[in-house]
């Protein structure tokens, strides 16, 4: 947390010395959730979180290609605590200074950012730098620190370095391959993993027709030699309204599994293979209505376990301008094990203009067993109400109640107030 | 002083070298813009609504990025190649909304007046998250894996 605070303030702190005409963009949501708790044979539990999400964009700084930007929130209980830790929290999300170069595509940041470049998915303290090259070539480095959990940061290292390179060949092809290394795990008493954890990885884009296209990467962990996951998707479009998808993902759960911190619950010990496969079909009947059908088989090699088919559908309906829209959908898991299947229907409403918006939304458990041997059912519905008082201000509330195996009443209400300001120095506003 | 002068002839002359390759390496086409220069409708953006070809620099076709039922579903695929487009239209708060280190409220409670946006965890998600996490381990672990598991230790100690 004190991390957190230090480096808000150290990046607060040199944007003015770069500043000059800026662009400001301010996003601000508080949100006051009121939720009364009822468990049989306990008192009730009245909590009142109030939370503030905020959010800075700093354009246009400097030579006016250098920008600011954060993102964070903080939490105060105003009632009953409403997690098991204290009755504050606070997370700052990302904090960065970035400078895109007008050619190449190139770009800089340093702070905290989100890295997302192929088998890498992390948020880090550092620095990282992308660009295009000549030749259908584009290369990505980071490096930094991985930014650590409160409470389960004991699996997560003191250093992160990675990168992607990338080879395209317009409109046909994007081959990619990228690494990642992260150094002086603290792995625990209970395991024989090395100090460090390391991906390497290969992605592809591929559309060898108009109406085709296959996505997909397999990324192998060099740290305990085995491919930990290959997931892959081929799209068909024979018809412009007509969508196929087909997907195949195989994963190796000790070396997916790995380097979790978590490890009581994603147990990498256990030498397992997980394969799941399907596909989906959509059809858009006229723009306004579409139809989604799909399945995935899940193939789970651990005996107590067992497969699982999925499968289901959902119309989603989109009237009056895009002022209305409305959906309703099915879906079974059908497990071989009944107490792992289960039904789920959903349906919702919504109406929202640029002044006021309504929606209501309800969804639905069918379990074939009982959840905690206590229901077979869950449900809840959802009414919200909101009223832009000014073009950038509006305020929203929600109303949900539930009965679910863990609370015979749930009730449950949020308060929501948003604020966006956009000041551009010229041009459009963001 | 010799040496020092050695050292500072051998940066000069590194450097002048890893410019000129840069300028003969790196790309010359321009970059993409900051931010779409227009408003885009509520709902689910159609590139192709105002696109033709494919996106610069990105060399894939705008069809490719419209934000169809099956580009949400499947959108790790297209932000791990091409994120610097998602960019152009989503701030980084946007993924934060699910995709965070430590996530305060699910994102169906934050964004309870949306029902029409995919957002998991609908509805009484802790009875179902015990079926859910024995079906395919492998679809919690990308999101509570190694980040966001905070809540997770409250009973997974």
């Amino acid at each position: 947390m004190k991390q957190c605070v230090r480096l808000m303030m150290l990046a607060i702190l040199g944007v003015p010395s770069v500043a000059s005409a800026v662009d400001l963009g301010v996003d601000s949501t508080t949100l006051i959730r009121l939720e009364e708790r009822s468990v049989p044979g306990f008192s009730k539990e009245q909590v009142y979180p109030a939370t503030q999400f905020l959010g800075i964009d700093l354009d246009k700084l400097g030579d006016g290609n250098l920008s600011f930007h954060l993102y964070g929130w903080g939490r105060l209980d105003l009632a009953d605590k409403s997690t098991d830790e204290g009755t504050t929290d606070a997370d700052l999300s990302y904090a960065y200074l970035a400078y895109r170069f007008p050619q190449a595509d190139a770009q800089v940041k340093l702070g905290r950012f989100f890295v997302y470049e192929g088998v890498a998915a992390e948020q880090v303290d550092g620095v990282s730098a992308r660009t295009d090259l000549t030749h259908g070539f584009a290369v990505s480095l980071f490096g930094g620190a991985p930014v650590k959990l409160d409470l389960t940061g004991d699996n997560k290292g003191d250093y992160v370095v990675g990168g992607r390179l990338a080879y395209r060949l317009p409109g046909l092809l994007e081959l990619g391959a990228s690494a990642l290394r992260e150094g002086g795990i603290t792995t625990g008493e209970s395991t024989d993993l090395k100090d460090y954890r390391q991906l390497v990885g290969g992605d592809i884009w591929l559309a060898p027709f108009k109406i085709m296209e296959i996505r997909g990467h397999s990324n192998y962990n060099t740290a305990t030699s085995g491919f930990a996951e290959h997931s892959y998707l081929l799209q068909v479009y024979p018809v412009r309204p007509l969508t196929i998808v087909a997907e195949y993902n195989d994963y190796r759960l000790k070396d997916y599994f790995a380097t979790t911190n978590l490890r009581s619950l994603f147990n990498p010990d256990r030498d397992e293979t997980l394969r799941s496969y399907g596909g989906s079909i959509t059809y858009v009947v006229a723009k306004p209505l579409e139809v989604t059908a799909d399945y995935k088989r899940i193939n789970y090699h651990r005996a107590d376990r067992g497969n699982t088919n999925r499968f289901g559908g959902e119309v989603r309906l989109t009237l009056a301008d895009r002022k209305v829209r409305t959906g309703l959908s099915y879906h079974r898991a059908d497990s071989a094990q009944s107490a792992n299947s289960y039904h789920e229907v959903r349906g919702y409403v919504m109406y929202r203009t640029t002044k006021y918006s309504a929606s209501i939304d309800a969804i639905g458990h069918f379990y074939d067993e009982k959840v905690l041997g206590a229901r077979d059912t869950d449900y809840e519905v959802l009414g919200s109400l909101g009223y832009h008082i000014l073009e950038n201000l509006a305020i929203s509330g929600d109303l949900g109640y539930g009965r679910n195996p863990w609370y015979d009443k749930e009730l449950r209400g949020v308060l929501r107030l948003t604020y966006n300001f956009n000041y551009s120095s010229k041009g459009a506003a963001k | 002083m010799r040496r020092v002068k050695l050292f500072f002839f051998l940066v000069a002359v590194l450097g002048l070298a890893t410019v000129t390759a840069c300028t003969k390496v790196i790309s010359s086409e321009s970059s993409l813009p900051s931010w779409h220069p227009e408003a885009l409708p509520e709902g689910r953006a159609d590139c192709t609504e105002c696109h033709e070809d494919t996106v610069k620099g990105v060399l894939k076709p705008y069809a490719s990025f419209s934000h169809s039922t099956v580009f949400i579903k499947n959108h790790r695929y297209y932000a791990g190649q091409d994120n610097r487009l998602c960019a152009v239209c989503h701030k980084p708060s946007f993924c934060n909304d699910c995709h965070a280190n430590e996530l305060e409220v699910k994102p169906s409670v934050m964004h309870g007046d949306r029902p029409d946006r995919e957002m998991i965890h609908r509805g009484d998600y802790l009875s179902r998250h015990q079926i859910d996490g024995k079906i395919d381990p492998t679809s919690c672990f990308r999101c509570h894996g190694r980040t966001n598991n905070e809540q997770c230790v409250a009973c997974h100690r």
